[in-house]
Parts: C-alpha cells; sequence; structure tokens
C-alpha cells in the first residue's frame, strides 16, 4: 500500500465548506417550501439563511473554479474525449456498482493524484459543476431579488419556471446528498475516501503507486 | 372752526399740499369701503335679477318624471362660491330671458337637465373637462349608464368653494354613490386621521384623482398615491421582507393593511408588447363569450381552458404577446377601505406562504371592460399548483402556497430512492457476502499454493464518491 495525496487543502476546503453549505440549503428550503408541514425556524429567518448561505457557496464555488483553473490538478476534470473509451469505461463501472461489487470483483477504475475520478464520475461532476450548480446559484439569485432582475426572470419565461428549474434542481441536489456518501463508502475500505477528503491522502496498491507522480 | 384755524396758518402753496394729500389720504380711507361694496355689487344684474327670484328656499320645479329640482340658489351661498364672478347665463344660456318664468319649460328628467348643462363646464375647464372625459365615469356616461355622474353630481355649481378649504368627510361627493366604501374609510385610519388632522390625511380624491378615475384594480394608480405620501415605505419594508420590491409589485397595498380582509389571486390579462393592460374591444364582447364557452358549467376556468383562452387572445394580435400579470388584492373596494394602523398591518409571512394560504383560495380572471370597468370570470384555484399551467401563469409564484404539486411526489420519490437505493444495494451486498468470503478463501489458497499474489487479488478501491 502506498499513499497518494489526491485532494489538496483548497479541495477539501471547498468540499466541506459545501458539503455543510448544501445541507444547510436543503434544510432551509425544505423549509421555505414546506412551511405548512413543519416550522423548524421562522419563514423569514429560513429564507434570509437559505440567502446568505447560498452567496457564501456561490463564492466558495469561485474558490474551487480558481484553483483548478489555475493549477494543473484540472485534468482531473479532463474528458475521455474518445467515445468507445469513455463507454466502455462507463460500461465496466456501471458493472462493477451492479453487480461486481457484490462478488468482491475489483475496481475498474484505478485512482491517482491526476485521475481521480471513474468514468462515470468524470462525466457526473463535469455536468453537476458546470452546468447544474452554476444553474442552481444563477436561479438562486434571481429569486433573490426578484424585480432587480425582473428583465432576465422575464427572459427565462418568468419567476415560475425559474423557480421551477431551480426546486428541479435543489430535488437533484436532495437526491445526491444521499447517494454520494454511500458512493464513497463503497471502496474497501468504507471510511477510505472520508479520510482522504480530510488528510488529502489516499492508500492505494503499490502497483498504482508509480501513478501517483505528476 | 378748527379747520379753519388750520387753513388760516398754513401759506397758499403748503395748503395746496396738504389738501392732496388730506383727499388722498380720505381715498384710501374710503377705498376698503368701496371694495366691500364692489364684491357685493360684484354680480351682474342679470345675475342679480336671478337670484331675487331664486333664492327662495323650497322653490322647485316637477319634471316629466315627477322629480322634483329644486330651484333655490342662495345668494350668499352662491357669494362664498368659486362660481361668484360667474354669471347665471355663463352657464345656463339656454334660457330665453324673454319668455323665462313667463312659458313653462319642459324637462324630462334631473339628468337630462344635468346632462344638457355639461357642455357648459367644458367651457371654462377645458383640462379638467379633458380629463374627465378620459376617466371611468365619462367612459360609464357614454354607455348610457344614467347613475355615472356628471359634473354637477359632485359639484354643486351654485355653492362649490374651494379645494383648499377642509369640508367635512361627509360632504365629500364620491359618498353619495359608494356609500359602503365610504362607511369603511370613515372607520379606517385614513378616514379617522382625516377628522382629526384635516388634511394631512387623504381623502377620496387624494387617492383616486378627481377627475381621472380609473379602476382601482388596474394599474398601479394606487399603489403610486399611497407612495406619494408614504415616501419611506419602500425602505421600511426593505428593512424587513425579503425580496420587498417583488412583494410591492405583485401585492397590494390593502392586502396586508387591511388584515381583516379576504384576499384573492386576480390573474390580468396583459397585452406584452404594448405593456398595458388588456382591454375588451367595444362592441366586441369577446371575453366574457370565450370565457362562458370555456367554462360551461361555472366551476372555473382550468388549466387548459386558461390555456386555450390565451391562445384566443394571442391570435386576436396576429400571435401577440398576451400573459397573465397575477396580483395579490382584496376582494372588494370595501376591504380596500379598512386600512388599519401600521402596527396591526400583516408580518407573518405564514399568511401567504403556506399550502392553503387563504389569499389563495379565490383565483379570477380578468380584463378591462370597453369602458374601464374590470370584467371578471373565476378560476380554479388549483390553476396556481399545476405544471400544466406554467406557460400560462408563469409570471405568478408564491412560495409554499402556489408550489408545483407535481414537483412534491418528485421530491418523495427521490427521497425514497435516495434511502431505498442504498439500503437495497446494501441488503444485496450483504446477502452476497459468503460468496465474497468464499472467493477470498479460494484467492487466499491460489496464493498459498502459488507462493504469488492471485491476479484478482486487488480488492475494489478507487473514488466511488
Amino acid at each position: 500500500m502506498n499513499k497518494i495525496y489526491i485532494n489538496p487543502l483548497p479541495v477539501r476546503i471547498w468540499h466541506w465548506t459545501n458539503a455543510a453549505g448544501f445541507l444547510l440549503l436543503i434544510a432551509s428550503g425544505l423549509q421555505i417550501r414546506y412551511l405548512d408541514l413543519f416550522q423548524w425556524v421562522p419563514f423569514r429567518t429560513a429564507v434570509v439563511a437559505h440567502n446568505w448561505i447560498g452567496f457564501v457557496l456561490i463564492g466558495n464555488f469561485f474558490v474551487w473554479l480558481s484553483f483548478y483553473l489555475f493549477s494543473d490538478k484540472i485534468k482531473v476534470y479532463h474528458p475521455e474525449l474518445n467515445p468507445m473509451k469513455y463507454f466502455q469505461a462507463s460500461f465496466r463501472q456501471m458493472r462493477f456498482y451492479g453487480y461486481g461489487v457484490f462478488k468482491g470483483d475489483p475496481n475498474p477504475h484505478h485512482a491517482s493524484a491526476y485521475r481521480k475520478f471513474n468514468a462515470l464520475q468524470s462525466m457526473a461532476y463535469q455536468i453537476i459543476m458546470m452546468l447544474i450548480v452554476p444553474l442552481q446559484f444563477f436561479t438562486g439569485v434571481l429569486l433573490w431579488d426578484v424585480a432587480r432582475f425582473s428583465s432576465m426572470v422575464e427572459m427565462f419565461g418568468g419567476v415560475r419556471v425559474v423557480d421551477t428549474v431551480h426546486v428541479v434542481f435543489f430535488i437533484f441536489f436532495t437526491g445526491f446528498i444521499f447517494i454520494h456518501p454511500y458512493l464513497a463508502s463503497l471502496s474497501e475500505k468504507p471510511w477510505a475516501h472520508f479520510k482522504s477528503m480530510i488528510t488529502g491522502y489516499e492508500e492505494v496498491e503499490d502497483r498504482r503507486a508509480h501513478d501517483a507522480s505528476p | 372752526m378748527n379747520s379753519t384755524w388750520i387753513v388760516g396758518r398754513l401759506s397758499p402753496a403748503a395748503t395746496d399740499k396738504k389738501l392732496i394729500l388730506a383727499c388722498t389720504l380720505t381715498l384710501f380711507l374710503f377705498i376698503p369701503g368701496i371694495t366691500a361694496h364692489a364684491e357685493e355689487d360684484g354680480l351682474s344684474t342679470e345675475t342679480k335679477a336671478c337670484l331675487k327670484c331664486h333664492d327662495k328656499e323650497g322653490q322647485e320645479k316637477t319634471l316629466e318624471n315627477n322629480e322634483k329640482l329644486s330651484l333655490h340658489v342662495s345668494t350668499k351661498a352662491f357669494m362664498e362660491s368659486m362660481h361668484k364672478k360667474t354669471d347665471c347665463e355663463d352657464c345656463h344660456s339656454g334660457i330665453d330671458a324673454k319668455k323665462h318664468g313667463k312659458e313653462k319649460a319642459s324637462i324630462k328628467s334631473k339628468r337630462e337637465f344635468t346632462l344638457g348643462l355639461k357642455e357648459s363646464c367644458r367651457d371654462c375647464h377645458k383640462k379638467n373637462f379633458k380629463t374627465y372625459e378620459d376617466g371611468l365615469h365619462a367612459a360609464l356616461v357614454k354607455e348610457g349608464n344614467d347613475k355615472a355622474p356628471l359634473c354637477s353630481d359632485c359639484h354643486n355649481s351654485h355653492t362649490l368653494r374651494s379645494v383648499k378649504i377642509l369640508e367635512p368627510i361627509a360632504t365629500t361627493p364620491c359618498a353619495k354613490c359608494h356609500e359602503d366604501i365610504f362607511k369603511a374609510y370613515s372607520k379606517d385610519v385614513h378616514g379617522l386621521e382625516r377628522v382629526a388632522k384635516g388634511k394631512a390625511a387623504p381623502i377620496c380624491a387624494d387617492c383616486h384623482k378627481t377627475h381621472d378615475i380609473k379602476a382601482a384594480s388596474f394599474g398601479d394608480g394606487v399603489k403610486d398615491a399611497c407612495l406619494s405620501c408614504h415616501k419611506n415605505a419602500d425602505m421600511e419594508h426593505k428593512d424587513w421582507l425579503p425580496n420587498a420590491a417583488r412583494h410591492f409589485e405583485a401585492i397590494s397595498c390593502p392586502v396586508c393593511h387591511a388584515p381583516t380582509s379576504q384576499r384573492r389571486v386576480n390573474l390580468r390579462l396583459y397585452d406584452g408588447l404594448a405593456k398595458r393592460q388588456l382591454s375588451e374591444k367595444t362592441g366586441v364582447p369577446q371575453f366574457e363569450k370565450r370565457t362562458g364557452a370555456a367554462d360551461t358549467n361555472n366551476a372555473g376556468l382550468d388549466e387548459r381552458a386558461l390555456w386555450s383562452l390565451l391562445k384566443e387572445f394571442n391570435q386576436d394580435s396576429g400571435g401577440g404577446n398576451t400573459l397573465l400579470r397575477g396580483r395579490l388584492e382584496v376582494r372588494s373596494g370595501i376591504e380596500a377601505h379598512q386600512i388599519s394602523e401600521k402596527s396591526k398591518a400583516i408580518k407573518d409571512c405564514k399568511i401567504c406562504h403556506q399550502k392553503g394560504a387563504e389569499p389563495f383560495q379565490s383565483v379570477t380572471l380578468t380584463i378591462a371592460g370597453p369602458d374601464g370597468m374590470p370584467l371578471r370570470h373565476g378560476v380554479q384555484k388549483d390553476v396556481l399548483n399545476s405544471l400544466q399551467s406554467m406557460e400560462s401563469v408563469r409570471g405568478f409564484y408564491a412560495i409554499g402556497s402556489t408550489r408545483i404539486k407535481l414537483l412534491d411526489t418528485v421530491l418523495v420519490l427521490v427521497v425514497l430512492a435516495g434511502i431505498g437505493g442504498p439500503l437495497a444495494h446494501m441488503t444485496i451486498k450483504w446477502l452476497f457476502r459468503k460468496a465474497r468470503q468464499r472467493r477470498e478463501a479460494e484467492q487466499f489458497a491460489t496464493i498459498d499454493r502459488a507462493g504469488s499474489p492471485a491476479p484478482n487479488a486487488a480488492r475494489h478501491t478507487g473514488d466511488d464518491a
């Protein structure tokens, strides 16, 4: 076994800030939308908190973006441009999650500092980080002050449309919050990925150690 | 004798000067008297002649419809009125002095008499008359509504005084027709303040204008009137109300400031290209015809009917941009005039922002009639919670209360999948545990036999998050 530095400090700060922020946004979002079902905090407090946390996470997003734009670690997000290779890798990964993992097959993806995402993650995170998250922040800002951004709200089809997009992504992230930790626990040691997101280091098999060096 | 003594002691030149001075002083002393006399006598001979007969209380004429028309004009009240310098003939130009009072004039009704006098107001009050003609009252008159007010229904030409003079609130002419609304006003914060503080508080005309009357449920005229006095309202609301500007756009002031009122959603048909309230064309009553056809049971328009209706109105304007502008408002004019003290205004978000909230239990679709009066048709309240009406009511949304039901179901399913998926996966993994153990044991046995690791010895690792 060898240790590789897989999660640099800015990524870890971004990740945990994001995690806490998303949990709070989901909680306050639920409170705002379902005031008739429960009241953890007053509606207004939930709205104000939701707005502030949203702005913190927008700032946090730019921490993440800046880190990857100005470091060579951006390679972890580089897509596989060969469709056949990408499809095969994705299929292998799906088969592993849906079947191989039960039998005790090895994970087809071998993590390294520059290839920490498997084929499915690579595609999913590109869509999430470059499309869904920015859209969620964007719609959130429009809803924060509808009158100020009225022309833009109108351009996107009206406040109901903007809100529906925001809620659809809210539902997506609510599901993500359940699935993400579970998938993270599907390593040989269930806490290994959680630890690596705290310490930055991950233990990998010796035969992969050479991949770790840039 | 004294004056002779004074004159005798002066030189001739000095005497002349003093005489001029004395005459001038005398003239000045008499001028106020002369002026007062002129005011009293400011009435022309003809007017005086009129008042000589008409300043007798109880004088009246029975009209053809048996209405009694008072012929009494009080000279005192007329002299105090804004028309004191106007001769009777200026307005009553159709009277033939030679025949007047000698031959019986035929007048059908009070209304006909007032209508006949209307044009004479225009001669002097051109600007106000034009404004009146563009307003709702004149439109109703044109429609033939015999209750719609003409100039003299609000302004008694023989007694009207300057608007600068504070009159008792009960004398406001609006109260004659809008009695219930006036009663509500007189008990609300503005009415009470008007009595207590005079012109510091508004009366009807201050908010609804005097001549350019429009239906209060259209446009932002009344809201602008509120903000013209409550200048800090914008900032005061921003201090505590999230999205304050949006609340100002989509909610009429009485919704929160008349806390006892019942509320509703008013979906106003709006021309997005012309940027104005959509109006029914004169002589082409499409709105009632179309809403009636789309809602034969009169149960209120549903999502599909609303969408079809918008489509039809869009076709009318050659593929225009007819849309619905939703607004929360109180259900009646009476409730709009039950404004309470600021401290009693609604500040509890729950009133609106939860499922089943009272303001969203009544929904109405509105178009401006040809006369400017709103034409309404009921809309089913579920329209506000339906995905199907996303297009129709895209510009109206209130968090919680108008949320789309389908998304609630999707959320529940996603949460169930988010919990159930990993649980099912874990269960299958647990069921396969013996197979994995057997395989692991075989692999270790292979290692032991071969003395080297088996190809499959590497366990599943890597980022799975």
